[in-house]
């Protein structure tokens, strides 16, 4: 009989679920809390506390190494066995800042300290691009792997786990903790080993798809209980040797507010092919009739809430040519939803903007981050839809064995922190969901970007002239470019008119997460342009090219506004770290999604008035359109919290309901 | 997506793979509803109940424990098509019916869910418990064992001939009350009276207990005919503080047939009935005595308050069972209500695809009377309730109807708004809508606003007066004598008329006369000499020689003086016997025909002439303290601009204008007219100790009317006497304003 490690068993007994969310009375009471709590002047305990950190300095860089290793061994027991004080912490912290240094050259600046402290006491740190975030993740990430209960700092991609594992490998390893990371090629046993390690590296999907897997292991076992019996009455054939995860116990998690809250509700999905021939062809017979309607007479778009409704006259249409097929399309309610579907795909879902053709097979382009998702499918059979109007191959829609939000995992974390460029803007969110609270740490320089004012134009051709004008101007002084956009579709047209301007110019929308990291840390060099989806090469520093300063730093050009300000004022970070000069403008059209989407009336009124013509791009800023598209922002922003929101209640209620149903996956 | 009812569901992973079914324990029972089938899940053990539509029922009669969720929903697909149900409600059944511990699984069960679960239960109840102080039920005993050894027995009276006899006995009681109509209504004066109130109290409890009973026996009864029918739970339940019997007939929800729920129902009442009928047969034939006052509160109470609290079906009570069941329609209140919130949802607010809680079109009707009817009567009845509780508990007591008040407010105005405005603010339903949803609550509850609270409104009160002229002069006889001719009654008079004629009480007025006559010769022949000797003496310049003769004329003079008082005594006596109007009116003196050859005494008030020209009339009206505060508060007001209509009482037309002219400063409590009295038909309750009903239990304010003298051109028809009500229109005030006002003053009185 194999041994099962005690970190599985504890796994098995950990409770499910995560915090209740609270009702009634107690929800009032808890948003009030949190209102309460953003008074607290934690930025400025935690830098009182890193001065603290700071004045250990003397201390600590007197001793040898073999002192300081004898020293981490000392904190290691102590912390194991939970006989710690408040001043060890901070002790602790400062003897791991001094390894660092020695290991790796860096020695964290007072706010790395300060964000560091604030980590390890549960915060959400916001903490510019470029302070060195890695850095200061490394003192709370030693302090929890001494306490011996697991670790997972959680990165948002491959690349970035293993970079910083094996960069920061050195710091752990000294003070004698065992360090991994996971990617997508990691094996079981690999992975296994990887998360009893003390400070375990991975990506959010990494993480939870592996949870998935356990709980899939497990089958009906829904608990420490039923497991022992099982490993007792099946010995190795019992699901529990091949769980791979220990207990959920502490995460840092990197860019937390992409992962806990712009993909918080995106799926992780565990399915398996489910062949059905029959739903094949009804999709493509979906297509075909979908083909012959007629926009406004058959079916009617809704742009706002981006649906397709049918009208009578589509519903009698429908129901002459659904009736010699059959099948499927014997009932009206089936029919008229599969119609509805491949009208949807048809109308909302364009070509290069939401999804790519790759290889005969139809890809999705992420929304947020402009990256290609060749792993993700649109559920309920959208996926097919979609395939069957490009009339690609149509693989039928998989079954799912098990699925859960990247929110509702981490919810189940005994304490989770996390650490972005951009945290404020959601911290009500952040309370209400992971009882976080954030924490602001000042850069270590002030910092000196430019926010040059937003142009609107009222059209998009307008606004992507004006965008190359302004590359034109700013390229002709050499100085560097980034421009962000928001879909590969954009990317490449930007690309083409650079084109035929003859600039060269690097564009960025693959998947290679590594190669992207490195062309976007060269996007300061001298008279580069880089043209990037917003995500791309998230979480790289841009440094300057020589000489690039003088010229005004950095250039980003956010070419739209996103669906919530802090994804624009990610972009926007990307110029001016650490104390560089650099700047940023916005272009945006009154054709943009956002007005198109959360600002309907009015940006159809200001159309009206600004008809489209030929010649000079018009810039019609002013601040009545500028607060079109801060409302319109706004709108999307609540919108998205409300359907966060929504998941999260469904959730809860599901867990409730089909308690039969076994443990949640 | 836009569609009613999406086939998918993301979560169908879950259950997709499960083979559950129903408990074994679980029976199942078919109904039928306005023709649609429906199954009634009941597990006996915890006495939970589930309805099922046929689908559902299609659906859940097809888990086996052997096929999967997903085998089961292909098969429904295949034979139901598009009535079959989505993932999505499978998913929804199955939670529910698991949450109902109906379901079992294959998967161990999840204990901890069990017992949360069940804690969130009790937490429910005791919630429930503490919102609903007023209906509290106490659960004791288990009768089904007793319930089952006698329901052969009493069962009976729950079949054909135990029907016919309950007629025939309803025949007997009602033969024997109508005998005696007069005396069953002067006994019913003294049913509320304490004396009364132990009897009442033990008759109450003996016919509740009864009436529980009988829905006990009913439903054993029919259980033992076609299954079920266990009666696990009988206790006590306090309404408004009142213990009662109470029985958990429920189980008898899941009885086939629909006249067997009816009769289970109704058998309460049945069997009250039968005990009215009794009672009343008895009560007709004994004498009075104890047993003839028990029998009479048994009937009361079985008829009365049957026919008036658990028949009516507006409240939750057997009437709405019955009704219910005789509609076919089950949770017939629920439904009542979303079915209104559905109407406002649809054609309101426009949202789209709201669920429409009517399964038949013949429902609707149905659904938009009761929740609207039931929805004001329950307003209704719980501030009857409060007041009753106000007025009726001790002062120590108070506190309970405040508390009662506090949390019925919290739980039928509190609870329902925050819901409300939750619903608006998160609910999914409307996310499309809310600003539609939103505008259109607000400008209902602002319209509301502004007609009650903004909106100004007459603000009337009204005060019970008399008529009384203001010039009044009543008429005394002057002297004794006997009436000759008078003046009728009522005839107008002016100032001088002759009103009653008299003759001296002496035998012979002829006589009388003569003697007059005698003496005034004799005085005037007196008068002459000495008014001669008078006028010598005078001119007689020498006092000394008149001196002699001075006394002789003094003498003579105090005789002539004396003559003439008598003189003048009879002359007044004589003038005396003529009364005359002291000033222009009418002549009132009800008696005075009665009078003719009586004898008058002196002093004797004979009648009055009244000043009745309407501009001489005032209206004394007696406002209550409450009324008279007002009036304190308009203090400043200038009183007389207020405008007010007399009216008579009794004669709602027409009605006088006036003016106030004067408001007595301090409280009364001697009543201008006895006329005002409660004891003679007045609004005003009198002493009791006083007998000639003047003096006012309570303090009031005075106020004087002067009523308008024409109305066209023509005196208005007020007479002095006449008891009037008088409408005072106060500055027009909100309608909010207004209520505020009535309940302090309500409630500081009851104090």
């Amino acid at each position: 009989m194999n041994d099962i490690a005690s970190t599985t068993w504890r796994m098995l007994a950990q409770r499910t679920g995560g915090r209740e969310l609270p009702r009634g009375l107690d929800a009032a009471w808890d948003t009030a809390a949190g209102m309460a709590q953003k008074l607290l002047p934690r930025t400025a305990r935690f830098l009182r506390q890193a001065e603290t950190v700071l004045g250990y300095d003397k201390e600590f860089s007197k001793l040898t190494e073999a002192k300081l290793r004898e020293q981490a061994g000392e904190y290691h027991d102590m912390f194991r066995l939970g006989r710690n004080s408040a001043a060890d912490l901070l002790r602790a912290f400062a003897l791991v800042r001094e390894i660092a240094f020695r290991q790796i050259g860096l020695k964290a600046y007072k706010v790395q300290v300060a964000g560091a402290l604030a980590i390890y006491a549960g915060s959400i740190v916001e903490m510019a691009t470029g302070e060195g975030k890695t850095l200061s993740a490394t003192m709370p990430a030693t302090v929890a792997g001494w306490c011996g209960k697991g670790c997972h700092v959680i990165t948002v991609n491959d690349y970035l786990a293993k970079r910083d594992a094996e960069e920061m490998g050195p710091i752990y390893r000294f003070c004698g903790l065992r360090v991994q990371a996971i990617d997508q090629e990691s094996t079981p046993p690999e992975r296994r080993e990887a998360y009893n390690s003390d400070i375990t590296y991975c990506t959010n999907k990494e993480v939870t798809a592996d949870y998935l897997r356990d709980r899939l292991a497990m089958g009906r076992l829904t608990g420490l209980s039923s497991a022992l019996l099982a490993k007792i009455a099946e010995g190795d054939q019992s699901g529990t040797d091949r769980i791979v995860q220990r207990d959920l116990n502490y995460a840092i998690i990197d860019e937390a507010d992409s992962v806990l809250i712009d993909e918080g509700v995106t799926p992780l999905i565990i399915s398996g092919e489910a062949p059905n021939a029959e739903q094949v062809q009804a999709f493509q017979e979906g297509a075909e009739i979908a083909a012959k309607m007629k926009r406004d007479l058959h079916y009617k778009i809704n742009h706002k809430y981006r649906e397709v409704n049918m009208t009578k006259e589509g519903k009698a249409f429908a129901a002459k040519l659904t009736e010699p097929l059959g099948g499927i399309w014997a009932g009206q309610r089936r029919s008229e939803e599969m119609l509805v579907q491949a009208l949807t795909a048809r109308e909302m879902f364009l070509l290069d903007k939401q999804y790519v053709i790759q290889e005969d097979q139809v890809v999705i382009v992420d929304d947020f981050t402009g990256r290609l998702m060749p792993d993700r499918e649109w559920r309920d059979g959208l996926h097919q839809a979609v395939s069957a109007k490009e009339k690609v191959e149509i693989k039928p829609p998989k079954d799912t064995y098990a699925r859960m939000s990247f929110q509702r995992f981490f919810r189940m974390y005994n304490r989770i922190s996390g650490m972005t460029g951009t945290a404020v803007e959601a911290s009500g969110e952040f309370w209400q969901f992971y009882h976080t609270p954030v924490v602001i740490v000042p850069t270590n320089k002030p910092c000196i970007r430019k926010q040059l004012p937003t142009r609107i134009y009222p059209t998009q051709d307008e606004k992507w002239q004006g965008v190359i004008d302004e590359i034109t101007k700013a390229h002709e002084k050499g100085q560097p470019i980034l421009v962000g956009t928001r879909s590969v579709h954009d990317s490449e047209r930007i690309s083409l008119m650079l084109n035929e301007l003859e600039f060269e110019h690097e564009v960025l929308n693959a998947v290679r997460h590594a190669e992207e990291a490195q062309i976007v840390a060269q996007a300061g060099q001298e008279g580069r342009i880089t043209v990037a989806t917003n995500m791309a090469g998230r979480g790289t520093d841009i440094k300057l090219g020589r000489g690039v300063a003088e010229l005004g730093g950095l250039y980003v050009m956010a070419t739209d506004r996103q669906e919530s300000g802090r994804i624009d004022r990610q972009l926007a970070g990307r110029s001016g770290r650490m104390g560089d000069p650099g700047m940023v403008r916005t272009f945006v059209s009154l054709q943009d999604e956002l007005p198109r989407r959360y600002a309907t009336k009015t940006a159809e009124f200001l159309q009206k008035r600004h008809p489209p013509r030929e010649g000079k791009p018009r810039n019609i800023a002013n601040p009545m359109t500028r607060r079109m598209f801060n409302k319109a922002q706004k709108r999307a922003e609540h919108t998205a919290f409300k359907q966060r929101r929504a998941v999260l209640k469904t959730d809860h209620w599901l867990d409730e309901y089909l308690g039969f149903a076994g443990l949640e996956r | 997506m836009p569609i009613d009812r999406p086939t998918f569901s993301e979560s169908w992973y879950r259950v997709g793979a499960l083979c559950p079914r129903l408990r074994s324990s679980v029976q199942v029972f078919r109904q039928h509803f306005r023709g649609q089938m429906w199954h009634v899940l009941q597990d006996p053990g915890s006495n939970q109940f589930f309805r099922l539509n046929d689908t559902g029922y299609h659906f859940v009669g097809l888990l086996d424990g052997k096929k999967t969720v997903a085998e089961v929903w292909n098969i429904c697909n295949g034979q139901l098509g598009d009535s079959a149900p989505t993932q999505g409600e499978v998913i929804a059944l199955l939670g529910q019916l698991y949450t109902s511990n109906l379901l079992q699984a294959d998967i161990p069960p999840d204990a901890q869910g069990l017992f949360r679960r069940y804690k969130q239960r009790v937490g429910r109840e005791v919630r429930g418990y503490l919102t609903n102080l007023l209906f509290i039920r106490i659960p004791l005993i288990d009768p089904d064992r007793f319930l089952e050894r006698w329901v052969g027995i009493f069962g009976s009276v729950f079949s054909m001939i135990g029907m016919l006899l309950w007629f025939a006995i309803m025949f007997t009681g009602a033969y024997f009350l109508l005998g005696h109509t007069s005396e069953l209504a002067s006994q019913s004066v003294g049913i509320l009276q304490t004396s009364n109130l132990p009897f009442l109290a033990i008759s109450f409890w003996i016919v509740k207990i009864v009436h529980e009973f009988g829905h006990g026996f009913a439903c054993k009864k029919f259980g033992l005919q076609a299954g079920g029918g266990e009666v696990h739970v009988m206790g006590i339940m306090f309404l408004i503080f009142m213990p009662l019997p109470y029985v958990d007939a429920s189980s008898a929800w899941a009885f086939r047939s629909k006249w067997h729920r009816v009769v289970v129902g109704g058998a309460g009442m049945i069997c009250e009935l039968v005990i009215a009928a009794v009672a009343a047969i008895v009560w007709a034939n004994v004498g009075p005595g104890m047993t003839q006052v028990i029998a009479y509160n048994c009937m009361f109470i079985a008829s009365v308050t049957t026919l008036m609290f658990n028949a009516n079906p507006l409240l939750r009570y057997d009437g709405y069972y019955i009704l219910s069941d005789i509609l076919e329609i089950p949770n017939f209140a629920q439904r009542s209500k979303n079915y209104l919130y559905y109407l406002v949802k649809k054609y309101i607010w426009s949202v789209r695809n709201p669920r429409n809680p009517a399964n038949t079109p013949g429902e609707k009707t149905w659904f938009v009377f009761y929740g609207i009817a039931s929805t004001i009567y329950r307003m209704f009845i719980l501030v009857v309730i409060l007041m009753f509780l106000s007025d009726r508990l001790p002062e120590e007591l108070k506190f309970i109807a405040i508390i009662a008040a506090a949390v019925s407010g919290v739980a039928w105005l509190c609870t329902p708004i925050f819901k409300f405005v939750k619903y608006l603010a998160t609910s999914g339903e409307l996310a499309r809508v809310r600003g539609r949803a939103v505008a259109s609550t607000l400008l209902t509850v602002t319209s509301i606003i502004m007609v009650i609270g903004v909106m100004p409104w007459r603000d009337r009160v009204r005060a019970e007066g008399v008529v009384e002229p203001l010039g009044l002069e009543v008429v005394y006889s002057r002297t004794d004598g006997f009436v000759d001719n008078f003046l009728p009654s009522g005839t107008p008079v002016s100032a001088g008329d002759i009103l009653l004629n008299a003759m001296p009480p002496a035998s012979d007025p002829q006589a009388r006369a003569a003697f007059v006559k005698k003496l005034n010769a004799e005085l005037t022949a007196s008068l002459r000499i000495l008014k001669a000797e008078y006028d010598k003496i005078k001119r007689q310049e020498d006092w000394a020689l008149a001196e002699g003769e001075h006394g002789v004329v003094a003498s003579r003079i105090e005789e002539a003086k004396a003559k003439a008082e008598q003189i003048a005594r009879i002359e007044e006596e004589i003038t005396n016997l003529t009364l005359r109007a002291p000033i222009n009116g009418i002549w009132i003196s009800p008696d005075v025909d009665r009078l003719k050859g009586n004898f008058l005494q002196k002093g004797q008030q004979i009648g009055l002439v009244a000043d009745h020209s309407p501009n001489n009339l005032i209206v004394r009206a007696v406002a209550s303290q409450e009324i008279g505060a007002i009036f304190y508060e308009l203090r400043n007001e200038k009183n007389h601009k207020i405008p007010l209509e007399i009216r008579i009482l009794g004669r709602p037309n027409p009605a006088f204008g006036g003016h106030i002219s004067k408001i007595l400063d301090s409280a009364q409590d001697v009543l201008p007219s006895p006329a005002l009295g409660y004891a003679v038909g007045g609004s005003v309750v009198t002493r009791q100790d006083d007998r000639q009903g003047l003096m006012a239990a309570e303090g009031f304010f005075e106020i004087h009317v002067t009523p308008q003298a024409m109305v066209d051109d023509k005196p208005i028809m007020l007479l002095p006497g006449q008891r009037v009500v008088v409408q005072f229109d106060l500055p027009e005030k909100p309608l909010i304003a207004q209520w505020w006002r009535s309940l302090l003053q309500l409630l500081q009185k009851k104090q």
